[in-house]
């Protein structure tokens, strides 16, 4: 998580706040040390170090793992923690150096989560295969800070983590006013969003990106080729009752490519996007 | 890649998925309520208007409607437009001293003094004013900003004005760049403003014997402005902004209605002239303004001074404070403006007879040295939710009140007759101003 992260409270007492500021961080570390692809310590840099051997997960990456499982099946194959390793051959960095064909294609036997082996909660990953959950990490520390928060919090709170949001209830006076900024290099002005409650999760950023002969190649990548999808929307937004759900589904939006829109208007959510 | 028969089960099993993930936080199955009341963001205008009542003291009366729409544009540029028109009547000063006897004056379309229907007389003692002043202003302007970049903005814009007597065309264009993560923006921009003028009457001859009625055809004028300006975000409360400006206008600069009573040594008047000003005129002024903002309560002071070749130059201070009420749907705003100006090089109140060495001479108790205080109170109520779903987000009601007294400083002593006249007097004024913004 490398953007700015934030609780708002409407709260009196400067002490109060800051302890329920310093429970959601300590929520959003606790996270991020134990499943940052980056850290040594992390529970996938340990599954990594397996080397192919069955692993005992706990309770909390087991049912991480689930979900991953369930979201692989529901997307029929679009959405795969597996394919975190294509980063060995793109760098999103706005230049136009393109991978060469070969280096994809050497990473497609290691990428596809029907390989792993995964019955709750042995995990198989084979030798040479790596998980990344940074997919779905972000969103998944917001609903889980939301709940440490819920516990301890009569009052209405918003959690937002870089720009993925979920508010528990409205503001004494009003909704909570959300501005969600426009990717486009042109645009300045932002979309001001009324949140009673509920999450807001955003897929997409202009500065990730690759362009070579006039065409864009976005950094969302469809692991059954290697390659970008074609035609990405250039932001997602989308609102659903907990963050995972709406980090999922504008996930799942930008892999349809072309056909983002009609796939949300079909699942019936609040979405805006930008191409 | 095709979906299931249902398509809407992605999102069912998403629910399903996310809800076993989280346990008890997305028990919830509704998406939550996240409305976008971006109305004014997409294709859509905000409209402010507001109907002004204005009325000095035993003079100029005036309403004026005024109506303004903005609409944000999708390319995150801004097109604004607005529209005034301004009814004004009553008696307006016409430059002349009070004097102990009567004094009988010419409404500007008058040819000569024998004709009976233009004439007014001015009781003794009292201010000379015009009381057949009325004049119908109908002025508009647009203005359009389109960002460059990410950071940078160009604003293009035109005003028009139009009177009986006098049109008037501005053009400005500017630009626009914010830097430090938008926490500074500095502007410049330029304008340029051409007036044509076309007095009741005709444009007398400067500084000539009112007797004479030498009365010409049209006039024209010019102007042209520079603007300087740095907007700096101080801390999360606190906005800060500094504008430099110079003016320049040349051409027909003078009041053709004006006159400046030539007083003899004993306090009689021996007659009136046309006032005569120059014909270049250059402004400079320096405009700070500091702005904090709270939950409940925001306030503002803003300075500035200015100075010019007319040898006038004016300190102004304003101090704005607005209060919200708990609900946050009614507010209060008390202001209070202090004005202090000096007298231009060529302010005469009167003149001697055969001075004929002031070529530059206006009774115009606009250009005297003078201070003036307005006090005003505004209130506003959010209607949004009154209107029973008519309402947006923004829709409001206010109305204004100010009391604005101006003290011209008094001037030199007046010879013989006419002392004991009050030659200075102050104005009153009062403006309500009803508006609705939607």
């Amino acid at each position: 998580m490398a953007g700015p992260c934030e609780v708002l409270l409407p709260a009196t007492e400067l002490s109060s706040a800051r302890e329920l500021g310093e429970v959601a961080a300590a929520e959003a570390w606790r996270i991020e040390k134990k499943y940052s692809r980056y850290r040594q310590d992390s529970v996938l840099a340990w599954i990594h170090a397996q080397q192919g051997s069955t692993v005992r997960l706990d309770e909390e990456t087991a049912s991480l793992i689930d979900f991953a499982q369930q979201c692989f099946v529901i997307s029929e194959g679009l959405f795969d923690i597996t394919s975190g390793i294509l980063r060995r051959a793109w760098k999103f960095d706005g230049s136009d150096r393109l991978p060469d064909v070969a280096t994809v294609q050497n990473l497609l036997p290691l990428i596809g989560f029907d390989k792993v082996r995964w019955r709750n909660p042995f995990l198989t990953v084979p030798d040479g295969m790596e998980l990344d959950l940074g997919g779905i990490g972000k969103e998944y520390a917001v609903d889980k800070a939301y709940d440490q928060l819920m516990a301890r919090c009569p009052a209405p709170f918003l959690v937002n983590f870089g720009g993925d949001l979920r508010a528990s209830r409205p503001l004494p006076n009003g909704p909570w006013k959300v501005g969600i900024e426009r990717p486009d290099t042109v645009q300045t002005a932002a979309m001001i969003l009324e949140v009673e409650y509920g999450a807001l999760a955003t897929s997409g950023d202009a500065h990730r990106f690759l362009l070579k002969d006039g065409v864009r190649f976005g950094h969302v990548l469809d692991p059954r080729t290697g390659w970008p999808v074609p035609d990405a929307p250039r932001s997602v937004t989308v609102a659903a009752s907990s963050c995972t759900e709406a980090g999922l589904l504008s996930t799942l939006a930008m892999l349809k490519g072309a056909r983002a829109q009609q796939f949300l208007q079909e699942q019936a959510v609040r979405y805006w996007l930008l191409r | 890649m095709q979906l299931g028969p249902d398509p809407s089960s992605v999102r069912r099993r998403l629910i399903a998925a996310s809800c076993a993930l989280l346990s008890s936080s997305a028990a919830r199955g509704e998406q939550g309520s996240v409305t976008d009341k971006i109305g004014r963001m997409v294709e859509d205008w905000k409209i402010q208007s507001a109907l002004a009542y204005y009325r000095e003291d035993g003079r100029i009366q005036a309403i004026e409607p005024v109506i303004s729409a903005v609409r944000d544009l999708s390319d995150g540029g801004r097109l604004t437009l607005n529209f005034t028109f301004d009814s004004l009547s009553g008696s307006s000063p016409n430059g002349a001293l009070p004097n102990h006897n009567p004094q009988t004056f010419a409404s500007p379309s008058a040819r000569s003094l024998a004709a009976a229907r233009h004439l007014y007389t001015v009781a003794p003692g009292r201010l000379p004013v015009d009381p057949n002043y009325s004049d119908a202003r109908v002025a508009g302007g647009v203005d359009w900003t389109l960002p460059l970049s990410r950071l940078t903005r160009l604003s293009v814009g035109g005003k028009f004005s139009y009177e009986d007597d006098f049109y008037s065309a501005t053009a400005n264009a500017g630009v626009e760049h914010d830097f430090n993560d938008k926490n500074t923006t500095v502007s410049l921009s330029v304008s340029s403003e051409n007036d044509f003028l076309q007095p009741i009457g005709g444009a007398p001859t400067p500084r000539s014997d009112y007797a004479l009625f030498e009365k010409g055809g049209h006039e024209t004028k010019r102007g042209q402005g520079l603007l300087l300006g740095l907007t700096q975000v101080m801390t999360r409360n606190w906005l800060s902004e500094v504008n430099l400006s110079l003016d320049r206008f040349s051409g027909y600069l003078t009041d053709p209605y004006k006159l400046v009573s030539v007083i003899d040594g004993a306090g009689d008047p021996v007659g009136y002239v046309y006032e005569n000003r120059p014909d270049s005129r250059t402004r400079r002024s320096v405009y700070l303004e500091n702005r904090v903002g709270w939950t409940r309560a925001s306030a503002g002071l803003a300075l500035r001074y200015m100075t010019d070749t007319w040898g006038i130059h004016s300190d102004t201070a304003q101090l704005r404070l607005r209060w919200w009420n708990a609900g946050r749907d009614q507010y209060f705003e008390p202001s209070v403006r202090w004005y202090r100006q000096s007298a231009a090089d060529f302010y005469r109140p009167w003149i001697a007879p055969n001075a004929a060495q002031e070529t530059y001479l206006s009774a115009d108790s606009r250009l005297a040295a003078f201070h003036a205080l307005t006090y005003g109170l505004k209130y506003g109520i959010k209607l949004t939710d009154r209107l029973g779903g008519f309402g947006r987000g923004g829709t409001e009601f206010n109305v204004r009140l100010e009391y604005y007294q101006q003290t011209i400083q008094n001037g030199p002593a007046a010879p013989g007759a006419l002392q004991g006249l009050d030659l200075y007097p102050s104005l009153k004024a009062v403006l309500l101003q009803i508006g609705f913004d939607y």
